[in-house]
Formats: structure tokens, sequence, C-alpha cells
């Protein structure tokens, strides 16, 4: 069984079905569905990091990087005014992505716990000031796109990603696959050895593993999915701008993984959308917002032992 | 006995800021037999072990396994070479099966460690071949329980299980029986003994009769210099080795 915890397959029978609805519902509202997008893709970069933070035990402040990436690398090589194909594009960005994940991970993963939270913030506060104080990039106020790619295979063209509903499943179907994936990789032998590494790194040394090679196999991957998220950002409003690749993103994500339940994965959706859903919706009732905002989440942190998930678990796996 | 010694040792020296750890020792380790090695605290075998398995590096002098210098390789490689050890704290993965706690072991040499996609209970061998290293040790019965909630003696025996399953020909083993009651040691004893027939043991362990009852060869160290070698019936009578623990008898209590 792929998703081998009930909690889990609850949740993917229950939110999966639903979110495939929510578009007829709102169907008259496409500020719903473009809020509830932007949410999908979060979820997809929270989920990244949630795969780097609780399965490999690696604490990375600079995950936010590789978001801002996914939208720099396509304002670098896709042509201005001119439509490019989104899947080949798709593949060149998490390529780039990983490349670079390879080089920063090479010199980022020698550290380990809080010199590995500084090392990583310090590359990613590198890359924000590039690229704000850059001026082929617009400094501050970033890039924008004006074509979007077109989605064709073969000539077939499938759907628009300027239908804002059209996009929101290409989002949700991403959304799907991340969380496929990586349980598929944490199941698989690979994922044997980065769950070894977590648990006793000395161990697993001691065992005959490189667990550098296994760590920066895994950073790499999650980098890549990193920057696949930032690159759907782009897409979904047309700009690139520094504030993506900004240490604040990366904490909101942490937080957001945390209060999802860390690790669990799944919970890194529960966690982004109940995080978005009380920013969204305390933000229409008072100006002060981030107060009410951080009083709840340290109320569910203490409330909940290993955040939303855990708590879900708590309730249905007891036998 | 053969006389080609399997992992040796010349002129090992640690030196941690001028405090001489372990200084110039020379020891070799033949196959097949129990290599025991005592000493009072601070004597330096656990650092001679940490040496042994490529945790530290040495300052100066030479680890020879098979003949080549091994000295310069990285921590990791010492393992696929064949040199596998337990640790003197219980050195395990506390939240998974015994059986895939060997499974780790395994893998390492079976391949498939970046396979991203095939689930890992996929193959079969792998399981059996772990599922071997727990019947030698005999905890064939806990294979499926979690390894945190087995008892402390068992987690010793997992611990062995586990070297035994990355398939190594040399087991350096820190003070296996440390902690336990005498049952759970006789139990590690009889292991040993069945062990020793395979494979080159060294045993570090504080245990002196289990020592004197296993080893084919005895190295009694002394703040970190090497004082003899010889049979447990040498080393017992030789007067060095009774001053060594019993101190010069001038002190005045």
């Amino acid at each position: 069984m792929l998703f081998n915890k009930r909690t889990e397959r609850y949740f993917v029978w229950v939110f999966f079905p639903l979110a495939l609805l929510m578009p007829l519902f709102l169907e008259q509202n496409t500020f719903y569905v473009s809020k509830l997008t932007t949410v999908m893709i979060f979820a997809i970069f929270v989920m990244s990091l949630d795969y780097l933070v609780g399965r490999c035990g690696l604490i990375t402040l600079g995950h936010a990087m590789f978001y801002g990436l996914g939208g720099y690398i396509f304002v670098m090589i896709a042509p201005e005014y001119e439509a490019v194909n989104f899947w080949i594009y798709t593949f060149y960005i998490c390529a780039i992505a990983a490349a670079v994940a390879l080089v920063i991970g090479f010199l980022v993963l020698r550290t380990s716990g809080i010199y590995m939270i500084m090392i990583t913030l310090a590359f990613a506060q590198m890359a924000y000031y590039f690229f704000s104080d850059s001026l082929d990039f617009g400094g501050n106020d970033g890039v924008f796109i004006y074509v979007k790619p077109d989605t064709s295979i073969f000539g077939l063209s499938l759907f628009d990603l300027e239908n804002p509903v059209h996009f929101y499943y290409l989002c949700l179907l991403s959304l799907f696959n991340t969380l496929f994936f990586f349980r598929l990789v944490t199941r698989s032998r690979f994922g044997r050895v980065i769950d070894s590494i977590h648990e006793n790194p000395g161990r697993t040394t001691a065992l005959g593993y490189n667990i550098f090679l296994f760590r920066l196999m895994a950073y790499t991957l999650a980098s890549a999915l990193g920057a696949y998220a930032g690159y759907l950002f782009t897409l979904q409003y047309g700009f690139v701008n520094p504030s993506m690749l900004a240490w604040t993103t990366s904490g909101s994500a942490l937080v957001m993984s945390i209060l999802g339940g860390i690790g669990t994965l799944y919970g890194a959706i529960l966690g982004t959308l109940v995080y978005e859903g009380l920013h969204f919706s305390l933000e229409h009732l008072t100006e002060h917002w981030l107060l009410f905002m951080g009083a709840l989440i340290i109320l569910m942190v203490i409330l909940f032992k290993n955040g939303i998930a855990g708590y879900l678990e708590n309730l249905l796996e007891r036998r | 006995m053969n006389n080609n010694p399997i992992l040796e040792t010349e002129g090992l020296c640690k030196h941690w800021d001028g405090l001489k750890a372990l200084d110039d020792i020379s020891l070799k380790f033949h196959d097949r037999e129990l290599h025991g090695i005592v000493g009072p605290n601070g004597a330096g075998k656990s650092t001679l072990l940490n040496l042994l398995c490529g945790h530290y590096k040495p300052t100066s002098g030479r680890i020879i396994h098979k003949g080549e210098p091994i000295d310069a390789i990285k921590p990791y490689a010492y393992a696929r070479r064949g040199i596998g050890r337990s640790f003197q704290k219980t050195n395990i993965y506390p939240s998974a099966t015994c059986l895939e706690n060997c499974c780790v072991a395994v893998q390492r040499r079976m391949g498939g460690s970046f396979d991203f996609l095939r689930s890992r209970n996929r193959q079969q061998v792998l399981e059996e071949i772990a599922g071997d290293a727990l019947d030698k040790v005999g905890l064939s019965a806990r294979r499926d329980e979690v390894a945190a909630h087995i008892s402390y003696g068992e987690q010793r025996q997992l611990e062995i299980a586990m070297v035994l399953a990355t398939s190594p020909c040399v087991l350096l083993l820190d003070e296996p029986m440390a902690g336990m009651g005498h049952e759970e040691s006789q139990l590690i004893i009889e292991l040993l003994k069945k062990l020793k027939r395979e494979y080159c043991i060294v045993l570090v362990e504080h245990d002196m009769d289990a020592v004197f009852e296993l080893s084919d060869k005895l190295t009694v160290m002394v703040d970190g210099r090497h004082l003899t070698t010889g049979s447990v019936d040498q080393v017992r009578d030789d007067p060095r080795v009774r001053e060594a623990y019993l101190g010069q008898g001038d002190e005045v209590y």
C-alpha cells in the first residue's frame, strides 16, 4: 500500500475529490479558484521542504531560493515575446534547479544542524540580494512574463494556462503527483537509507553508506520540486520578483510544515491550507492579523503534538 | 592457524592536542581468532577500535587490511572492506523492526540504494539474508518487533546481527556485554564462541572472566601503550599485568 497510514488514505480520499469538485461550486467566482490555486502551488513547495526537514533531517532556511529560482530560471531562458512549450520548460527548469542544488548542496551538506541552517540562509540571502540589485532582472520589481507557455503535446492542446480553472487543475494534479512521487521515494530502497540516515547517521556510515551522497540526492530532488512550485507560481501571476526568494518565504513554509505535522508529507497540504485560510480570514477582520495569527499558531503547536496530521493520526490510528 | 594477519597496525598513534591517547601500537589480528584487548580505564582501547574502523584518523602509523594500507580511505569504505563494528553504547535504529535494522545492513552490498521508485519490500533475497543474520544471533523470534521495544540484551544481540548482515571479515566489538546481567552475558559469550570459528574478532571488554574464557590471544594496554600480547595464560602470569591492574603496591591506604 503506497499511502501506508489510514489517516493519509482518508485524507487523500477526502481532499482530492473535494478539490476536484471545488471549481464547480465556485464557477462564478474565479477569485477563490485562483486563491486555492496559489495554496496548492505553495503546498507543493512546503511538501518538498517537509521531505528535507522531516524525512531527511536536513533543516534548511534557504529553500525559498529554489522557489524563486524556478521563476527566475524561466525568465532567463525563455524568449520574451514567444510562447514556449510548457512541458519542455518544466523539464529545463527542474534540471537547471537540480544542477544548482547539486553545487550548493555539495557545499551546504558538509555542515549539519545549526550551521546548516545558517549556511542555507546565507546562500538564499545571496540569491535574494543578487536578484533584487540586478537591473537585468528588474531589481525589486522583478520581471513580467508577457506570454505564457503553450501546453500542447504534439500539436494537441489539452488546456490553456490563461484559463484559471484549467490552471487550477494543473496545480491540483501537480500536487497529487508530488505527494505520490514522495510516497514512492520514501517507500523505496533509497527511502530506506534516507530513513536510516535520519534516525542514526553514525550507524549508517558504520554500515558502509556514503551518507553525504544520499543527502545530496535528497536535497537535489527536493530543490528541483521546490523550483517547479516556483515556476507554477510565476506562471499564475505572470511575474517573478525577489520576495519569492526572501527568507520569510522559507520561514512561513517551515511554519506550515510544522503546523501540518513535520515529516508526514500530506501534512504539508493541511498546514498550508490552514495557514493560508487563517491568513485570509484574519486579514479581513483586522489590520493586526499577524498578531492573532501568531497566537493561533502557537496555540495549535502546543495543542497538537506533531501538527494537525499528528492529531488526526492520534484520533484515527487508535485501535 | 595461518600466518598472514587479516588486519594489522604499524606504529599506530593518536594524539589529541598533545595528549597521547594511543602511542605506537603494532598489532596483528588473524582470521578465525578472537583477539581480546584489555586494560584499565583510559588505556586507549576504544580509541584503538575507533581507529580500526575508520571513525578516527590516526595521527601517524598505518592500518593494513589484507596487505593494503587503508588508513587514508573514507570511514564508510571500512565497512565495505568487511570491517564491521559494534559500539559501546547501543547503536541501532530504534524505531524500525529488527528485520528492517538488518535489511539496511544487507542492502548496502545488494545494491539498489539509489532506486527511487520500486518498493523496498520487493526483494525477497534481501529479507532472507537479513533474517539469517537474526537467526545467527538467536533473535528470529523478535524479527518483526520494533527494536526500541526489545530488551537491552536483545538490542546488543541485534547490533551484532547488523554487523553480521554486512558480511564482514573482521568484527570489532566494543564492550558487547556492557551493562548486561549474568545470564545475558552468558548468551553473548556462547554467541561469540560460535562466531570466532568464522570471523576475526577484536573484542574490547571489561568483564575479565569473559575475556579470559573467549580470547585466543590477549593484548594488555596501559596509558595508550602496548604492554604485552600473548595467550591468556601467558598474560595472566605476567607480573607487569598484575602491576598495571593492581597498582605498584606502594600506595598506602
